[in-house]
């Protein structure tokens, strides 16, 4: 029988499943996760949108989606906010400055920016959802004057337990936007809003429902509370926005992990618009709320 | 088509077509059908060396022949950690023969070519479809089989030579000019009437055997898949199935894959491989938190039958199930393709399927 032959090469077109490199230049511990700042080798400016994603490799350990949580143009580099929950985000969480991880992207539709000119800006965010948003929030105060109102409402468990303490610091000074804080159970320290991320939606909140459009990202359980409220404020579902986390493996429309009903939410999302959901069974999060 | 030399119908005796078969074996690696020695009357696509074990007559192989595109494990790369990591791909390059590919097979080939093709396409799928050199050839249908129901029991693409068995032999239809090449390393000859006849015969043969069928073409399925509820069903496979994931990794239509990485035993190198998945499978759907968009056994199957008779057909214009009845053949629990399908289709005739 004839022999095998086998190429070791650089295919000379896209690759499908082949990462390119990228080093971390710099950790940040922020509480529970690590904000890790890479640049592609070769210097190479990622070219991402709000609200999409890379494929992080962890040679040895695996290969796993993350949000960008840092927004185009500024530099070179980019950012990712990592929690460790299992094998590959904790050995991603452990890496040290200087090492090298794989970076396949930027994938996924993001956030209509573009679509959000001209527009007010609701922006909900619960937990580690904060980490895309912010990538969409620094997008909008890097393009201020293309934007009506910012309204940030942010949810965490608890005072310690806010992301980006410093962002959030800066933000709340900033007379540009309006911040919302809110976290589920208050310590001694805590002076601000206590209860979960609806209680400002509902009764601090006023907005124009024509005017505004909505970018929501949490725990599956936010999205339908969330929404209640903005409809409740006469928003249109065309005009709420979500980004949907599914188990995903190839990021590209091909391994079949994130499949929701006929869509792929690595391809066709990770951003949807609320009205696009709604009919589809798997989406849990759209359901109405009981 | 250019034909060079040869017109498009041939015929080749059984004996001039393992001397062909022989000679190419001597050139390229060649994959075709051959006995499980370990279970006696079962077959398997495999690397064969010698063409008197190819078996040109099975009925239906346990594992699809999609595997010499997409193996069950294939590796993506190799790693060397370091600084930086050197990461390399590697690609098998050498062209080979895939014999013995039946019509339901063919069609599943052109299934995951769809599929792999959509943007960005599968580049690996591709080039190892650019490798392979296709024979098919017709078969008879067993007591499982229904690809008459779904229009491929004659599908012949993608193929560039096509054999069905007469009384001389094959007849060979011609789809390439590889295909061609490849008929003109071989002695045969022009088909004669006689030879139409036999094939005309064949397929009526064919045609008389199918025992199993569905009730609706593919086109009304994707239409009452879509517009019935049929949770009670989904709730009664679902009473029966054991979540083992055999439907899925028998499937010569299904494509979806995990990706693991490994290192080796210096744990300083290894390699990330893809292996075939399944979507019956408890963890298929899991994120972290404990949040499972697929936790219940009922959404899996529900999953299982849309995505092959609604949701790839409305992406890719087809039905992802070829009607060659593996699942069937494979499942422990004795769930039938086939039978499920006609009682989802009957419940929403008579009614008690709608939505
Ligand atoms: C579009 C998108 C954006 C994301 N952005 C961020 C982010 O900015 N920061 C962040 O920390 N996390 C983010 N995640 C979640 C992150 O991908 C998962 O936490 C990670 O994949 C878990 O893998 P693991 O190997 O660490 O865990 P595992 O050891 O594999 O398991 C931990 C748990 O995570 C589940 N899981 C495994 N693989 C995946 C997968 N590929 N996708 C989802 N869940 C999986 C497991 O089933 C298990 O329940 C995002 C996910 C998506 C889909
Ligand atoms: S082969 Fe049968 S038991 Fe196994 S997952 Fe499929 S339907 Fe269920
Ligand atoms: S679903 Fe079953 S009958 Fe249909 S192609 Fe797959 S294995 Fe064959
Ligand atoms: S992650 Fe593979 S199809 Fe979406």
């Amino acid at each position: 029988m004839p022999e095998i032959k086998s190429a070791e090469q650089k295919p000379p077109y896209y690759p499908s499943y082949f990462p390119d490199l990228a080093r971390i230049v710099r950790i940040k511990q922020e509480v529970m996760d690590a904000v890790i700042e890479l640049e592609m080798a070769g210097g190479r400016p990622l070219g991402h949108m709000p609200g999409q994603f890379v494929q992080v490799s962890m040679f040895g350990y695996g290969e796993i989606p993350i949000s960008v949580c840092s927004p185009p143009g500024r530099a070179e580099r980019f950012k990712l906010c990592v929690r460790p929950v299992g094998r590959v985000s904790k050995a991603l969480h452990e890496a040290a400055e200087g090492d090298w991880v794989g970076i396949r992207g930027p994938f996924g539709r993001g956030f209509p920016v573009e679509i959000m000119e001209g527009r007010d800006i609701l922006l909900a965010a619960g937990g580690i959802g904060l980490a895309p948003l912010r990538s969409l929030v620094q997008y909008l105060r890097d393009h201020r004057e293309a934007y009506g109102r910012i309204i940030l409402v942010y949810g965490a468990r608890n005072p310690s337990l806010i992301l980006f303490k410093e962002d959030v610091d800066t933000w709340c000074r900033d007379p540009s936007m309006e911040m919302y804080v809110t976290v589920d159970e208050a310590d001694e320290s805590w002076t601000g809003r206590t209860g979960v991320l609806t209680g400002p939606i509902k009764e601090e909140i006023e907005i124009s429902p024509v005017q505004t459009m909505a970018a929501v990202v949490g725990p599956p359980v936010m999205y339908r509370f969330v929404a209640a409220e903005l409809l409740a404020k006469g928003m249109s579902k065309r005009k709420i926005y979500f980004s949907l986390e599914r188990h995903f493996k190839c990021g590209i429309g091909k391994c079949g992990h994130c499949q929701l009903n006929g869509i792929y939410v690595c391809q066709d999302g990770p951003v949807f618009r609320y009205s696009d959901l709604v009919g589809l069974s798997e989406a849990v999060e759209a359901w109405a709320p009981e | 088509m250019e034909t060079g030399t040869k017109k498009p119908y041939q015929v080749i005796s059984r004996k001039a077509f393992l001397d062909l078969m022989g000679r190419l074996m001597k050139e390229k690696r060649v994959m075709g059908p051959r006995g499980r020695p370990d279970q006696p009357g079962f077959h398997y696509f495999d690397w064969v060396d010698d063409p008197e074990a190819l078996t040109m007559d099975y009925t239906t192989t346990t594992l699809p022949p999609k595997k010499a595109f997409f193996p069950p494990t294939e590796t993506l790369l190799t790693f060397t950690l370091g600084n930086p990591p050197k990461v390399s791909e590697s690609w098998l390059e050498d062209p080979f023969v895939l014999v013995g590919v039946h019509p339901c097979d063919l069609s599943a080939i052109e299934a995951l070519d769809r599929a792999y093709a959509y943007p960005p396409p599968d580049r690996r799928w591709q080039h190892n479809r650019k490798r392979a050199t296709i024979i098919g050839v017709d078969c008879l249908p067993d007591s499982y089989c229904f690809c008459e129901s779904l229009g491929i029991s004659q599908a012949r693409r993608p193929c560039d030579l096509f054999l069905t068995p007469i009384r001389r032999g094959y007849f060979v239809e011609i789809y390439s000019p590889s295909g061609e090449q490849m008929l003109n390393q071989g002695e045969c000859s022009e088909a004669g009437p006689r030879d139409f006849r036999d094939v005309l015969d064949w397929h009526q043969k064919k045609r008389g055997r199918f025992t199993t069928r569905l009730d609706a073409n593919a086109d009304e399925l994707a239409n009452i898949l879509e517009m019935g509820d049929f949770s009670e069903i989904w709730e009664d496979i679902a009473s029966r199935c054991y979540s083992c994931g055999s439907c899925n990794t028998t499937c010569p239509a299904c494509f979806c894959f995990n990706m693991e990485d490994d290192f080796d035993w210096t744990l300083n190198s290894g390699v990330r491989r893809r292996t075939w998945d399944s979507c019956q499978l408890v963890d298929f759907a899991i994120v972290a938190g404990e949040h499972n968009f697929r936790g219940e056994r009922r959404d899996r199957v529900r999953h299982r039958w849309h995505r092959k008779f609604l949701y790839l057909y409305r992406k890719f214009g087809r039905s992802y199930c070829t009607g060659c009845g593996r699942c069937s053949r494979a499942c422990t629990a004795d769930i039938n393709i086939a039978d499920e399908t006609n009682r989802i289709i009957s419940a929403f005739r008579k009614g008690t399927g709608n939505a």
